[in-house]
């Protein structure tokens, strides 16, 4: 049971998630404020994306219970819809729609789902195209489209859906360090628009400079949750130090 | 004196041209009908094979499909494990003895459909299976229903991977409803052992039944597969122009 008296988006309860005898997620508790952007950094399989993938239900959670504006969202999928058109994700590997133009993969969402007209979706899909610098390929297919380009249509398409709050699961992993900027860049954009943002990233630079609140996470635990300023500068867990090292050249250089 | 090869070919082909004609004409509805008819069946069972049933569905669709599931995986088991001639032959007599009365020409399309379903209700899944996980993943979570996913977004991809399949179903249905002829349907095979029975000449009759089916289905590869070329031929884009200006 929970009450709103905070204003949280999202509140994670004592999240479980176990596949088979491996438990990968172990009991976690947070909350995410308005506004909030909120980078997870962590070795590869510490959890954070499966942390991810159970806040919008691509995974079953095994137990605990995750609030929306203090609704909890059950298990019943068209709730599990409903919230997720209100909370958005990015993934690593884009997931266009292969079979649609550019321009059809960012109406596919907001003429399906949310039943807007199309010449309403038409120009959602166009001003966020615009606002990633995508606007002119709307006539091309993603297999036509570069990594860093289908990312930014993916954001895009996302947005589109005009979401409370997006979820990046490694949005830059995928990319030639070339596009990772391009990316990134848009990113910190809606960041500073004030898009409530969870973000699972390897990107440590992007992580001390944009977001407002970091999370460490080690074999399923959240180990430090707290300030950029705080997690970088003055890491207390052994195995945060033993993490930020091997970025610590990336993080001097920037 | 004796006769040489060629006369008889000519021979035959002058007294009995009308048949073979007709014959081919049978040939090719049966194949065409039974064939497209076994698509969206075949589309069908891939579809209620390779739909999954979750916990948070109702119950409803829970009861729908394991009742249905097992019921596709025998019906496919049953008509990929006996050969079409001897399904052609239970169930034309089939329905005979149990007084349905069916010509022989519906019965073939009946069992070359059933026979083709089969096989494609394995083409599909193994062409939903293709499609990358990502795609549905993408759709959910854009708040689409699975099915919403499943026939925006999958099933055109799948269509699309499995088009090489299908047009080689095709032509093995074009030669497969040879078999037929135990039923008694009138198609160019059957046409031509009455023609070689006839007249007593076996090798010039099968001889003018093989070409035919070699033209049929050289016609049939070559038309095929220009309007793959033509409908899947990777397009340029355009860019717009207009939305170049005002990137920001």
């Amino acid at each position: 049971m929970t009450e709103n008296k905070n204003n949280d988006v999202l509140k994670v309860e004592h999240l479980v998630k176990s596949f088979g005898t491996h438990e990968v997620l172990k009991d976690l508790d947070f909350s995410i404020k308005p506004k909030e952007v909120v980078c997870i950094i962590g070795s590869s399989g510490s959890g954070k994306s499966t942390l991810l993938r159970c806040i919008n239900g691509l995974e079953t959670k095994t137990g605990g219970s995750i609030y929306y504006h203090g609704n909890k969202i059950g298990s019943n999928l068209r709730e599990l819809n409903k919230f997720r058109t209100q909370v958005g994700m990015v993934f690593q590997s884009f997931n266009l729609f292969n079979n649609m133009t550019v321009l059809q993969n960012c109406m596919s969402g907001t003429t399906k789902v949310l039943k807007i007209k199309k010449e309403e979706a038409k120009f959602l899909a166009i001003k966020y195209l615009r606002q990633v610098g995508m606007a002119p390929y709307i006539n091309a297919h993603p297999a036509q489209l570069s990594g860093g380009q289908k990312q930014r249509v993916a954001i895009a398409r996302a947005l589109t859906m005009q979401p409370e709050m997006l979820l990046f699961d490694e949005p830059t992993s995928a990319l030639d360090p070339e596009m990772v900027g391009e990316v990134l860049a848009v990113m910190k954009e809606l960041a500073q628009n004030g898009l409530t943002m969870m973000i699972v990233t390897h990107e440590m630079t992007f992580a001390r400079d944009v977001s407002t609140r970091t999370m460490f996470m080690d074999n399923g635990y959240i180990v430090e949750d707290d300030t950029p300023q705080n997690i970088f500068h003055h890491p207390i867990n052994p195995r945060m130090k033993e993490f930020l090292k091997r970025y610590i050249d990336d993080l001097d250089k920037n | 004196m004796e006769k040489g090869f060629m006369y008889w070919i000519v021979y035959i082909l002058q007294q009995y041209w009308p048949y073979f004609i007709k014959g081919m004409f049978v040939t090719l509805w049966i194949s065409i009908l039974g064939t497209c008819l076994g698509y969206v069946l075949g589309f069908l069972l891939g579809l209620v094979q390779s739909t999954p049933v979750a916990k948070e569905d109702g119950l409803g669709k829970k009861i729908f499909y394991k009742i249905i599931k097992p019921f596709c995986a025998i019906f496919i088991g049953v008509f990929r494990g006996t050969p079409m001639m001897v399904q052609a032959m239970v169930i034309y007599y089939g329905l005979k003895t149990s007084g349905v009365n069916i010509s022989p020409f519906a019965a073939s399309i009946v069992v070359l459909t059933l026979n083709t379903g089969a096989y494609m209700a394995e083409t599909v899944r193994g062409g939903i299976i293709s499609v990358d996980k990502g795609q549905l993943e993408g759709g959910f979570a854009m708040g689409m229903s699975h099915t919403l996913t499943m026939f925006t977004v999958v099933l055109p991809q799948a269509f699309r991977n499995i088009i090489p399949e299908m047009v080689n179903m095709f032509l093995t249905n074009l030669k497969m409803t040879s078999e037929l002829n135990v039923i008694g349907v009138a198609e160019l095979y059957f046409t031509t052992k009455t023609a070689a029975g006839t007249y007593y000449r076996y090798f010039e009759s099968y001889i003018i039944c093989a070409i035919i089916y070699l033209i049929l289905c050289t016609i049939f590869t070559k038309a095929l597969s220009t309007i793959e070329k033509k409908a899947f031929a990777p397009k340029d884009y355009e860019l717009a122009v207009e939305y170049s200006s005002t990137a920001e």
